[in-house]
């Protein structure tokens, strides 16, 4: 009986729950960015723990690589969204509206911070991954 | 008007033709296609469940239109509300094809782009009341508690008023994009916040909040600090955007949460953004009565 009541709270709530965050589909470039860096920051937690255990740990080669890309975008989607989070880039209210207008928080200023992060990211985690790829195999 | 002026200002007869053929144009059934709506009574049905109605829709139809073709001529137990049709009230709020818009202002073509298939939720992360309808009572508890009003500590004047408070077109200008917010609750239920925060106030709120706060006219700052710097307050926005992104009025919430966390950090080193505005004293009104 109690089986059945959560059952049907569960629907008569209609929560999304955690799939929620991760439903970026319909929505802009920036919810894309908000998932990977919920997943991002999670995954650091995870290997902060295991840092803590061994510091002298380290994942291994390709793995390492993988490390560098998950910490270089939590990084800078991280100044993005520090900039734009303060209100720096988000734009000013308007005092007129076109007919259709898209908001200014989005494809204002703010579009070229996130252009600004991902070219960031890609940098740093080409650095990163030759460095792990690379440079550390060469030093043994 | 006499006959004369009449036929002076009648449309010529080729416009007049050509706007009566568009018009039929426009509501011709063009194509067939599929509804798949969710059915649900939390207080009848065990768990819900889909319904398909095929439908012919012209290209002016929007999926109120169709929502009420299907409750007239197919299924009258569907649930849906609405109100005005014409994007004002924020009544028809739904989950078209996924995303967060409104019934009345959305063309069904347009949802159901190259496909035939348009699926209609009720808003996510709302508790469902009938179908498609979903329940705003904690939606709109979460808007009262920001107080939307203006808050003033001047009691003399309220009770006595000796003329209107002043206020420039650039003082207007910092709240005038948040007063077009019709609670629809779209921005709320695109929020992934909402999806795990159940008490968080939500974009609507927050952006309410803000606009109340830099009000000019409004004195109550220090009043609503301790609401939207709580633990479900503004902190708990991580600027996924999607509340702008849906918003069918253009209000541009997460805009205004990020300007109001501005505000608090600035409020924190003693800045305050306005004195509260002063009344036009009668002289001035009665100058102008002249």
């Amino acid at each position: 009986m109690e089986a059945e009541s959560e059952f049907k709270e569960y629907y008569a709530k209609n929560m999304r729950g955690i799939s929620g965050w991760f439903k970026a589909r319909a929505y802009t470039i920036e919810r894309w960015l908000y998932a990977a860096h919920r997943i991002t920051g999670i995954l650091i937690v995870l290997f902060v723990l295991a840092h803590f255990y061994s510091t002298g740990w380290h994942p291994g080669l390709w793995w390492d690589a993988l490390l560098g890309i998950i910490v270089t975008f939590h990084t800078a989607n991280g100044i993005r969204l520090i900039l734009a989070e303060l209100g720096f880039a988000v734009g000013k209210p308007l005092l007129v509206k076109k007919p259709s207008q898209r908001p200014v928080s989005i494809e204002g200023v703010q579009r070229y911070l996130v252009v600004f992060a991902l070219v960031l990211f890609f940098v740093l985690a080409a650095i990163w991954a030759y460095y792990a790829l690379v440079v550390q195999p060469m030093m043994g | 008007m006499s006959s004369e002026e009449a036929k002076e200002y009648a449309l010529p007869p080729e416009v007049l033709e050509e706007t009566i053929r568009a018009s039929e144009e426009l509501w011709k059934p063009v194509r067939k296609i599929k509804f798949r709506i969710y059915k649900y009574n939390p207080r009848k049905d065990y768990a819900p469940h889909w319904e398909e109605h095929e439908l012919e829709v012209s290209r002016g139809m929007t999926v109120l239109d169709a929502l009420l073709v299907i409750k007239g001529e197919m299924d009258h137990s569907l649930g849906v509300r609405y109100s005005c049709r014409m994007g004002l009230c924020g009544s028809c709020a739904m989950m078209i094809n996924g995303k967060q818009m409104l019934a009345c202002q959305t063309r069904v073509l347009e949802a159901a782009g190259d496909g035939d298939v348009v699926e209609l939720r009720p808003l996510d992360n709302f508790p469902v009341e009938r179908d498609l309808a979903a329940d705003f009572t904690s939606f709109f508890e979460k808007h009262k508690a920001v107080k939307p009003w203006i808050i003033r500590n001047d009691e003399v004047e309220l009770n006595n008023p000796t003329g209107p408070y002043k206020q420039t077109v650039d003082e207007y200008a910092r709240y005038y994009q948040f007063t077009d917010c019709i609670k629809c609750g779209a921005c709320l239920s695109a929020c992934p916040t909402a999806a795990t925060d159940y008490e968080y106030l939500g974009p609507q709120a927050l952006a309410q909040a803000y606009r109340y706060m830099v009000d000019t006219r409004d004195d109550g700052l220090d009043v609503r600090i301790p609401i939207v710097d709580s633990e479900h307050g503004c902190w708990r926005c991580h600027f996924a955007a999607s509340c702008s992104d849906v918003c069918p009025r253009g209000v541009d919430p997460a805009q205004g949460i990020q300007l109001l966390k501005k505000l608090l950090i600035k409020r924190k080193f003693g800045f305050k953004p306005h004195k509260p505005a002063e009344a036009l004293p009668a002289k001035v009104k009665a100058e102008r009565k002249e």
